[in-house]
């Protein structure tokens, strides 16, 4: 026991002091955070000055009310808009200098209404600048309210009774669980797919690492020695503890940033008026639950492969053979948010080697039935235990095979070989 | 009681026989040298005592005991593919892999010291495998197979890959081991280098042993007499001589191993007449033409069996 330990550290130390682990470690948090944060941050304090625009009205009596609605549009606490009065003059000459004073930079844009502004219901928007999208909702909100306004009183209604008895409705999402209600806005989907992903990129990248580890010990030669000191299934259970350590410590660093960000992420979002759900106890235990599953599962298929290949070229067909499950489950990942109680989610989520990602997508978005949980949590343990020994007999025949890349059928006789 | 026992272990893969009901008795102490041309089953028959495949069927014990892992502690193992982790120092390696034969970190470390001075490796313990020089590794990897203290060494071509200074230095720590009363077991086909430290020695050829052991007794019972000779002149006839077994021709010198009823002063006026004759000597038969003849003779039974 005391050997798989000094295996273990080994390959543990190994790992964590490579450069690749500290700059995935540190680096990647870090990029997770610009994506998020910045935006924010950009939305936060990107006030900028107010857009400078004229109004020119082929109506003639509509500028005042647009330029009023128009100055009332806040960005924050900030007026968005500063009306710049247009000049006096036959209407297509002022259109002119003010264009010409918009390319000079003089001026940001001109909203323009033509003349059958009221009937067709249309008004152009002029600028430099026109995929401000914010800018450009702003300004058609204003003159639309103005335009809508003009005709219910011109056909002989309150436009502020008729505006508020036909007010939108504002549907809540409560998302229910056994640990209580919790108002959603949606943002479960967003958190159920970046965990997914987290786990996805993790078990990849590690059962990719374990592979090499043992094609290193392969083609240095130096498996032998070990081997003559530390039997295969304990050499291999070593190494999988050791670099599943070094993965789960990442994963940790990982979630601690994620939910860092996440926490000032609410905080700046609470602004907005969006919030964000909180991780639970049970999505993060099961998080970092399903990912030791899934990585204990797909590293023994890695392990395997590393062991019966001479180089990462040879090992390639047989990883996309492997990866084949893990990228099917991001193909249903869509499926699975959509109706995660249905018969397809709960069969595949049963399935060990869907069960890391599925599953676990299944607790996020609702809560599974707990038999269900502890079924998938056997089975997929049973199918680790039933693999440990398969992959550790190839283990056995293969660190000591060099030269052809073995069959599957010949694969097949390693596992009868004592 | 015995360092290493064999009895009747064989091992085939698919199909061909790489080690055939093999019996072996390599006593504690002294220096066994285990001899065989390429593919005769050494490399095998090592690492079925090193458990690293087991043997189909037979009996491997090691210090009297039925060979487990507790058994195989006791034994260090130089390998004939050599290897280290590329990736790891000098020292961290050397400390693992005594760490994983059981000794603790302490001891280990402790020991290693001495151990890479003694093998001029001292300024290059923080250095990484790849940044080390092939003799280095080799060094780097015997003092592996020593540092758990082990009472028994397996050697597996111990001298390849080293320079003349380097092949000194580990010529003498191994007779110094020996001296301390560490048992020896040295694979190889370096008839000059078995010949100069074994004492005791088994030929494997094709997985069955056809010579063992004490050096001494072997040379003894080889029978036939050794001749060497130098001369002017075309030499060609000597292999079709009467009682002449087999000619090895070493440039300066050609070595005649003799049919044992055969005298050597019975050639010499057969050569004399035709050649320009320096030297006609009567030596002792080198570890050398001991394996030649033995495997010649073997491989030239078989093909006879086999008409």
């Amino acid at each position: 026991m005391r050997r798989i330990w000094t295996v273990a550290r080994r390959e543990y130390l190994e790992r964590v002091r490579s450069k690749a682990f500290i700059i995935g470690t540190v680096l990647a948090p870090v990029i997770m955070a610009a994506f998020m944060v910045v935006p924010m941050l950009m939305m936060q304090h990107q006030h900028g000055k107010a857009l400078r625009i004229s109004v020119v009205d082929a109506t003639g009596h509509l500028r005042g009310a647009v330029e009023k609605a128009l100055e009332g549009q806040k960005d924050g606490e900030r007026s968005r808009f500063e009306i710049v009065p247009a000049p006096g003059g036959p209407l297509d000459s002022v259109l002119d200098r003010l264009r010409d004073r918009v390319v000079a930079e003089d001026l940001d844009g001109v909203v323009v209404l033509p003349a059958d502004a009221l009937e067709a219901s249309r008004a152009e928007y002029q600028a430099r600048n026109v995929a401000g999208f914010v800018d450009v909702l702003a300004i058609r909100s204003a003159v639309e309210g103005v335009v809508v306004k003009q005709r219910l009183a011109s056909a002989g209604f309150d436009a502020d009774r008729v505006s508020n008895l036909t007010r939108g409705l504002d549907l809540a999402t409560i998302r229910l669980t056994a640990s209580g209600a919790r108002e959603d806005h949606g943002a479960t989907v967003i958190l159920a797919v970046i965990l997914m992903m987290l786990i996805y990129t993790s078990v990849l990248m590690w059962g990719t690492v374990v592979m090499n580890g043992v094609i290193e010990e392969k083609t240095s030669r130096v498996v032998e020695l070990v081997a003559s000191s530390v039997s295969p299934a304990r050499l291999l259970a070593g190494k999988l503890l050791g670099i599943g350590g070094a993965g789960l410590t990442q994963f940790l660093v990982w979630m601690a940033c994620l939910l860092a960000i996440g926490a000032y992420g609410s905080a700046a979002m609470g602004m907005a008026g969006v919030s964000l759900p909180e991780v639970g106890f049970e999505v993060g235990a099961s998080f970092v639950v399903f990912f030791l599953l899934g990585f204990f599962l797909y590293a023994l298929l890695f392990a395997a492969i590393g062991s019966a290949v001479n180089s990462t070229q040879e090992a390639q067909p047989l990883t996309i053979l492997v990866m084949t499950p893990l990228i099917a489950s991001m193909i249903f990942m869509m499926a699975v948010i959509q109706r995660p109680d249905s018969g397809l989610s709960v069969t595949l989520s049963l399935i060990p080697f869907f069960t890391p990602l599925i599953m676990f997508l299944r607790i996020v978005t609702l809560t599974p039935p707990l038999w269900q949980v502890l079924l998938s949590v056997i089975l997929t343990l049973a199918t680790i235990l039933a693999l440990t020994w398969v992959t550790g007999r190839i283990y056995r025949v293969g660190i000591l095979m060099y030269g052809k890349k073995p069959t599957f059928p010949e694969l097949l006789r390693w596992t009868r070989q004592s | 009681m015995s360092a290493i026992r064999l009895q009747g272990v064989t091992k085939a893969y698919d199909g061909h026989v790489a080690v055939k009901d093999l019996e072996l008795d390599i006593p504690l102490g002294g220096v066994f040298g285990l001899l065989g041309p390429n593919g005769a089953g050494k490399t095998t028959t090592l690492r079925m005592v090193m458990d690293i495949i087991a043997p189909d069927s037979g009996r491997i014990e090691i210090l009297g005991r039925a060979a487990d892992g507790a058994a195989r502690d006791a034994i260090g193992y130089m390998p004939e593919e050599r290897g280290l982790y590329p990736k790891m120092t000098l020292d961290e390696q050397l400390l693992f892999l005594a760490e994983i034969k059981g000794v603790s970190r302490r001891d280990a470390l402790a020991r290693l010291a001495p151990w890479l001075e003694r093998m001029g490796l001292a300024e290059w313990a923080k250095r990484k495998t790849n940044e080390l020089s092939k003799g280095m590794q080799q060094k780097a990897q015997f003092i592996a197979a020593v540092l758990h203290e082990p009472q028994v060494l397996i050697l597996d071509e111990p001298m390849s890959g080293l320079d003349p200074l380097g092949a000194d230095l580990m010529r003498e720590t191994l007779l110094d081991l020996s001296r301390q009363g560490k048992t020896l077991i040295v694979s190889s086909h370096q008839m000059e280098t078995v010949e100069r430290i074994c004492d005791r020695v088994a030929l494997i050829e094709r997985g069955e042993k056809v010579l063992d052991g004490a050096l001494s007794d072997i040379k003894a019972g080889h029978g036939g007499k050794t001749v060497a000779l130098a001369y002017e002149g075309d030499g060609t006839f000597l292999s079709q001589l009467p009682g002449v077994r087999s000619v090895r021709d070493f440039g300066r010198y050609v070595e005649l191993s003799l049919a044992p009823d055969t005298m050597p002063h019975g050639l010499l006026p057969l050569i004399i007449d035709r050649v320009n004759l320096t030297r006609f000597e009567v030596v002792e038969p080198t570890l050398h033409a001991i394996f030649v003849d033995t495997v010649a003779a073997r491989r030239a039974s078989a093909q006879g069996g086999r008409v």
